[in-house]
C-alpha cells in the first residue's frame, strides 16, 4: 500500500506542478460557469412569468423551476457530468501513456513493485485530480446558498444537492478508470484521450439508442447507459443499485489494466 | 552458486532472434563487461535480467532467484540504469531520486539519508533542487546512475553508464564503478573499450545475438590466436566481424 501511495502522491505532485491539470481546471469552470449562468437566467424568466400568472397557471414541466435546487443544481450537476465526459480523458490520458515515452515505463517493472500498486497508485492519484477538478464547481451551490432565498426554509436543499454532486464524483471516478485503461494500452497521449472519449460518449447516449429499440433490448440498455444510471442521483434519490454499477464499472477498468500491466510479463 | 546465472537464454520475436542460446555466469563482487555492436543484444539481455522483458527460452537467475518465477525477489537486488535513463522531467532530482527509493521499498526513515548518499557518490548533491529537464545530458546520466545506486543493491547492471559524459566524468564513474567491486556484482555494458580493460575483470563479446568471446580480460587476446600484446580492440573487431 505504502508504494501505491507513493505512486500516487507522484502523479498528483506531476499534475499539480505542470500546466496540463490547470488547463483542465479552467476548461471546467469556464464551461460549468457557462451553464450555470444560462439556468440562472432561465430560472429568473420563469420565475418573473410565475409571478405575473400564478403558478398553477403555469405549464406543468415549469414545476421544476420552483426551487433553486431542481431549476438550478440538479440540472446544473447533469451538464457537469457531460463537461466532466469531455475533460477527464485529458487528465487520465497521462496516467500510463506518459510514461512509456519518457521511459519511465522501464523503471516501474524493473522496481520491486506489483503490478496491483501500480495500477492503484496511479488510480488513486487520478482519483485526486478529478476530485481536485469537479470539487471547482462546488462554487455554484455556495454561491446559490449565500445569495439566493426561498420562501421557506434554506435556498438550497443541501441533501439532494450533494447526493447529486456524489453522482458527478463517481461519474469522475468512473471516466477516470476506464481512461486509465485506455492510457495503459498505449504510447500516445492523444490517442489514449481520443479513444476514451470515444469509449464514454456513445456509452452516455445508449439511453437514447434504447427509446428506438424494443423491451427486452430496450431495458438492457438503458440499464448499461450511464445518463439513465445517475438520474436517480441527480434527483437526490440514493439507490444502491446505481452504486453497484458504476462500482463494477470501476472495478472492471482497474482489472482490465492490471492484466494490460502484467501482461508484460508474459510479452 | 553464481549470483547471476544465465543458461541457454533466447528472445525471439517475430521476425528476428534477439538473443539465441546465452550461458554465462558472474560471481559475487565481480565485474563483467558486456560488448558488442550495436543490435548485438546486450540491452536485450539486460532487459531480461532487470525482468523488463521475459525469455523465450531459457533461464535467468539472480541471487539464486529465477526471474521468471520470482520476480519481486529479483528485483529487490538489484539496481538498474536502461539504455536511456528513465528521469521523469517535472520533477527536482530530489523529489525523484525520494520516489525511487520508496518504489525500491527503502524504510521512510532512510530515504532522506540514502538520497544524500547517492547524490554525493554521483556528484550531483549541488542540482538537487533543480528540475531534471534543466539538468544537461551529463547530469541527467548522473542522476540516472544515482538512482541505480540507491539502497545499494547486491547487483547493479548499467546499460552504457558513461554516455553522454565528459572524459573527466567518465574517469569519475570508472571509479565510482571500480569501487563497488567486491560489494557488488556488476554487469555493465558499453561501446568504450578502454573502460572495460580499466574496469572490468571478465568480458562477454556478443555479436548477432550470440556469444563469441567470454573470458577473463587478459586470458582473451591469448585465446584468440592473436598475439598476447593485442589490445581487445582488435579482438573484438576480429570477432565481430562477420
Amino acid at each position: 500500500m505504502r508504494i501505491a501511495l507513493a505512486i500516487a502522491r507522484k502523479e498528483l505532485s506531476l499534475f499539480f506542478t505542470t500546466p496540463w491539470a490547470y488547463g483542465v481546471f479552467t476548461a471546467m469552470v469556464a464551461l460549468s460557469s457557462f451553464f450555470f449562468v444560462n439556468l440562472l437566467a432561465t430560472f429568473q424568466q420563469v420565475q418573473e412569468q410565475a409571478r405575473e400568472v400564478t403558478w398553477p397557471m403555469m405549464p406543468p414541466d415549469m414545476s421544476a423551476y420552483r426551487n433553486l435546487t431542481d431549476g438550478v443544481m440538479v440540472q446544473l450537476w447533469g451538464m457537469v457530468i457531460v463537461v466532466t465526459l469531455f475533460v477527464a480523458p485529458f487528465l487520465s490520458m497521462r496516467l500510463f501513456a506518459e510514461e512509456k515515452r519518457n521511459k519511465t515505463f522501464e523503471l516501474l517493472m524493473t522496481a520491486p513493485v506489483r503490478p496491483i500498486e501500480i495500477v492503484l497508485g496511479k488510480y488513486l492519484g487520478g482519483l485526486g485530480i478529478i476530485s481536485a477538478t469537479l470539487g471547482l464547481t462546488l462554487v455554484f451551490p455556495l454561491v446559490l446558498s449565500a445569495f439566493g432565498h426561498a420562501d421557506s426554509g434554506t435556498a438550497l436543499e443541501w441533501s439532494t444537492v450533494l447526493l447529486g454532486y456524489g453522482g458527478v464524483l463517481l461519474w469522475g471516478a468512473t471516466c477516470m478508470a476506464v481512461g486509465m485503461f485506455i492510457s495503459a494500452l498505449t504510447e500516445s497521449q492523444m490517442l489514449a484521450a481520443f479513444l476514451t472519449f470515444a469509449v464514454l460518449l456513445p456509452w452516455m447516449m445508449l439511453s437514447g439508442v434504447a427509446q428506438a429499440t424494443e423491451e427486452p433490448l430496450r431495458s438492457v440498455l438503458t440499464y448499461l447507459s450511464f445518463d439513465a444510471q445517475l438520474q436517480n442521483l441527480l434527483k437526490g434519490i440514493l439507490d444502491v443499485q446505481t452504486l453497484v454499477f458504476f462500482a463494477s464499472v470501476i472495478i472492471f477498468s482497474l482489472l482490465l489494466t492490471h492484466r494490460t500491466v502484467e501482461a508484460r510479463r508474459w510479452a | 552458486m553464481a549470483m547471476i546465472e544465465v543458461q541457454h537464454l533466447t528472445k525471439r520475436y517475430r521476425d528476428r532472434v534477439a538473443i539465441d542460446d546465452l550461458t554465462f555466469s558472474v560471481e559475487e563482487g565481480e565485474i563483467l563487461g558486456f560488448l558488442g555492436p550495436n543490435g548485438a543484444g546486450k540491452s536485450t539481455t539486460m532487459k531480461i535480467l532487470t525482468g523488463f522483458l521475459p525469455p523465450s527460452e531459457g533461464v535467468a537467475r539472480v541471487g539464486g532467484f529465477d526471474v521468471f518465477t520470482h520476480p519481486l525477489e529479483v528485483k529487490r537486488r538489484i539496481g538498474y540504469l536502461p539504455e536511456t535513463p528513465p528521469l521523469y522531467p517535472d520533477m527536482t532530482v530530489h523529489g525523484y531520486l525520494k520516489f525511487v527509493a520508496a518504489l525500491k521499498r527503502l524504510p521512510s526513515r532512510e530515504l532522506k539519508g540514502e538520497v544524500e548518499r547517492v547524490a554525493s557518490l554521483t556528484g550531483v548533491t549541488h542540482v538537487l533542487g533543480r528540475l531534471i529537464q534543466n539538468l544537461s545530458k551529463g547530469y541527467k546520466q548522473r542522476v540516472g546512475i544515482a538512482q541505480a545506486l540507491l539502497g545499494s543493491p547486491q547487483v547493479l547492471i548499467l546499460d552504457e553508464p558513461t554516455e553522454g559524459l565528459d572524459p573527466a566524468q567518465r574517469a569519475e564513474v570508472r571509479a565510482l564503478i571500480k569501487g563497488l567491486a567486491g560489494k557488488h556484482t556488476v554487469i555493465l555494458s558499453t561501446h568504450i573499450l578502454p573502460e572495460v580493460t580499466m574496469t572490468c575483470e571478465k568480458v562477454l563479446i556478443l555479436n548477432q545475438g550470440r556469444i563469441v568471446a567470454y573470458d577473463d580480460l587478459r586470458k582473451l587476446a591469448g585465446a584468440q590466436g592473436t598475439s598476447e600484446s593485442a589490445s581487445l580492440e582488435e579482438v573484438f573487431i576480429k570477432l565481430t566481424a562477420a
